[in-house]
């Protein structure tokens, strides 16, 4: 494993399936949820490139359009993860010592408890899940490790001149944040914010099996990987292997990615 | 010694009572009436009278704080309510489960840790060759598979195809010996092991790597003792305390692993109790699993910290030095 080599083809085959995703509309146009009941169960073809569901819906279309919500609410979730965690962390790590305790030990409680009962009991008080109230959902459940690591970046450098000028100019939080702790603290984080990415997109698919994800109809990676338990008895492959391909794809890509930025 | 005791056993209480206040109050928050979530239909049907003496029954026409002291008074006194949804008390419910996910944790905890340990040390030792490079690989796919995904795999080849292990349950009916228990628990163990086992070996792979590029490993090699005595008694040995950390840390994970495996393989346990009780807004149950739950993460972490500190007494001096540095 060489320090330095840059992950090329990780990046161009994670750049390859989000563009794929992004264009759906240009090139599967169409409605993914539309039924054709003259091809059930197809096998891969010309027509059907990744073949049918047994309802007769495209996999290709279903799996380009269903992409763009998995990666959307891996990257939105991950953006409320990271806004929540440089905020807490900075604020415990620029806080006088008793309320810097205080939000550790709130940190310590929220992690007692496996995020994915949170996020269950949160979900079931939000209701009907939709793309906005996932994202928050997983955002909000997963901060608190980086925090704890923001927060120690901070204290490690709240101490020094630039910051205790800017201080004593009179600079508020939100500036000093800005302008001084987040440029030092990014390059330590960068590799647990993708990292994050990876894991909401996992945790959205594991919420989506357990049937508490996006409703049905919108056929996220995650839906699509939990139809393989008919699949299989019926002997439809492609329904099980290319699902899965994507997001296991996607995944490793981007731990390859963050596993180079952690290096580093 | 005392001290110390006495003040970890009050953090654990004002632990507990504040993770009962947010688990009360998030329940609360929640949408549902839990009087249909009581008698289902039958609500419809209630006369004002009967609701209100209904509601009286379950005590929900109280203030909410009311509710919160009444719900604490009981639940410390050992009385965890009813389950809204099974109609049974939620500590039965509970104590019916509880040996199951324990059962499914333990030996999935164990194996974990075992062969981490073993395939960390084993990389360690082979860093950058061939093997490790293949096994980094295949590590890092497999422990990013949603573990749903590779129980699902596993029913469908081991279960349905192949028939030679059973795809749901803790027991089969009507038996219930050890041989049938311990052939229930296969595919599970294997499930959870596989998606939890490259995470925590690498981490190892890496403390051990780091410990061997120490000065005291050259002068042990110079020595010429073998490599599997300094692997195992000198550069693990120095790893422990991290070990230790880690394998606390990981109760939490741990735990989670089982929720969702418990779900595909309809294990009977905490996991599918705890699904199914947010699933249907039984709050009484939900409240109770998570205070269970927070428990048994809180205890870990102790342990794990009295344990490293015991192991290794630098740490007890590192964090003071730390907090002085501080503040």
């Amino acid at each position: 494993m060489d320090k330095t080599k840059k992950p090329f083809v990780s990046t161009a085959v994670l750049a390859g399936i989000v563009l794929v995703c992004v264009l759906a509309d240009i090139i599967a146009p169409g409605d993914a949820a539309r039924m054709d009941f003259d091809a059930l169960l197809k096998a891969p073809s010309i027509a059907h490139l990744f073949g049918t569901d047994p309802l007769g819906r495209d996999l290709f279309k279903m799996i380009l359009h269903g992409g763009r919500v998995s990666l959307v609410i891996g990257l939105f979730s991950s953006v409320i993860t990271a806004f929540i965690a440089l905020f807490y962390g900075a604020l415990a790590g620029l806080a006088p010592k008793w309320l810097d305790n205080l939000l550790m030990r709130f940190t310590d409680l929220i992690m007692s408890v496996p995020s994915i009962l949170f996020t269950v009991s949160i979900l079931a008080v939000l209701g009907k899940p939709n793309v906005l109230s996932l994202s928050v959902v997983i955002g909000v459940t997963s901060w608190m490790n980086i925090a704890k690591i923001v927060r120690a970046q901070v204290r490690q450098i709240h101490k020094s001149e630039y910051i205790l000028s800017a201080k004593l100019m009179g600079a508020k939080f939100l500036y000093m944040l800005r302008q001084h702790l987040l440029p030092n603290i990014m390059p330590s984080i960068m590799f647990m914010l993708i990292f994050n990415v990876s894991q909401a997109i996992a945790a959205e698919a594991t919420l989506s099996f357990l049937g508490l994800g996006m409703p049905p109809g919108t056929a996220t990676w995650g839906f699509l990987m939990s139809l393989s338990q008919d699949a299989l008895l019926t002997n439809s492959w492609w329904l099980v292997v290319i699902p899965s391909l994507f997001l296991i794809t996607t995944l490793v890509c981007m731990t390859n990615i963050g596993e180079y930025f952690r290096r580093k | 010694m005392i001290k110390n005791l006495i003040q970890k056993t009050l953090t654990l209480i004002v632990f507990l009572l504040s993770l009962s206040l947010i688990v009360f109050w998030l329940a609360k928050l929640s949408p549902g009436d839990p009087l249909t979530a009581y008698y289902g239909e039958a609500t419809e049907r209630m006369s004002e009278s009967q609701r209100a003496a209904a509601m009286e029954r379950l005590s929900l026409n109280k203030p909410v704080a009311v509710q919160y002291f009444t719900w604490l008074k009981n639940t410390l006194t050992g009385n965890l309510g009813m389950s809204h949804q099974h109609k049974q008390s939620v500590a039965s419910l509970i104590s019916k489960m509880w040996a199951n996910t324990l059962l499914l944790g333990g030996v999935s905890y164990v194996l974990t840790f075992a062969f981490a340990t073993l395939l960390g040390v084993f990389c360690a030792a082979k860093e950058g060759g061939i093997t490790d490079r293949i096994i980094y690989r295949v590590g890092t796919a497999t422990s990013v598979i949603p573990s749903f995904f590779t129980a699902l795999m596993a029913i469908l080849i081991f279960g349905v195809n192949l028939k030679i292990l059973p795809t749901s349950g803790a027991y089969s009916a009507g038996a219930g010996g050890f041989a049938d228990r311990a052939v229930h628990l296969i595919m599970p163990v294997a499930v959870m092991v596989s998606s939890h086992l490259w995470y925590y070996a690498y981490m190892i792979r890496n403390r051990v790597i780091e410990e061997l590029r120490k000065d005291y490993i050259l002068l042990l090699q110079v020595k010429r003792v073998s490599g599997a005595r300094i692997l195992f008694r000198h550069a693990l040995r120095n790893a422990m305390p991290m070990l230790i950390t880690i394998m606390a840390a990981s109760v939490p994970h741990i735990i989670a692993g089982t929720y969702i495996v418990e779900n595909v393989f309809g294990y009977p346990g905490i996991g599918t109790l705890t699904f199914e009780s947010a699933r249907y807004r039984d709050y009484n149950m939900l409240c109770a699993l998570t205070l269970l739950t927070g428990f048994i993460v809180l205890l870990s972490n102790m342990a794990g910290q009295a344990l490293s500190e015991y192991l290794d007494p630098r740490m007890r001096h590192d964090t003071v030095l730390r907090e002085d540095a501080d503040g």
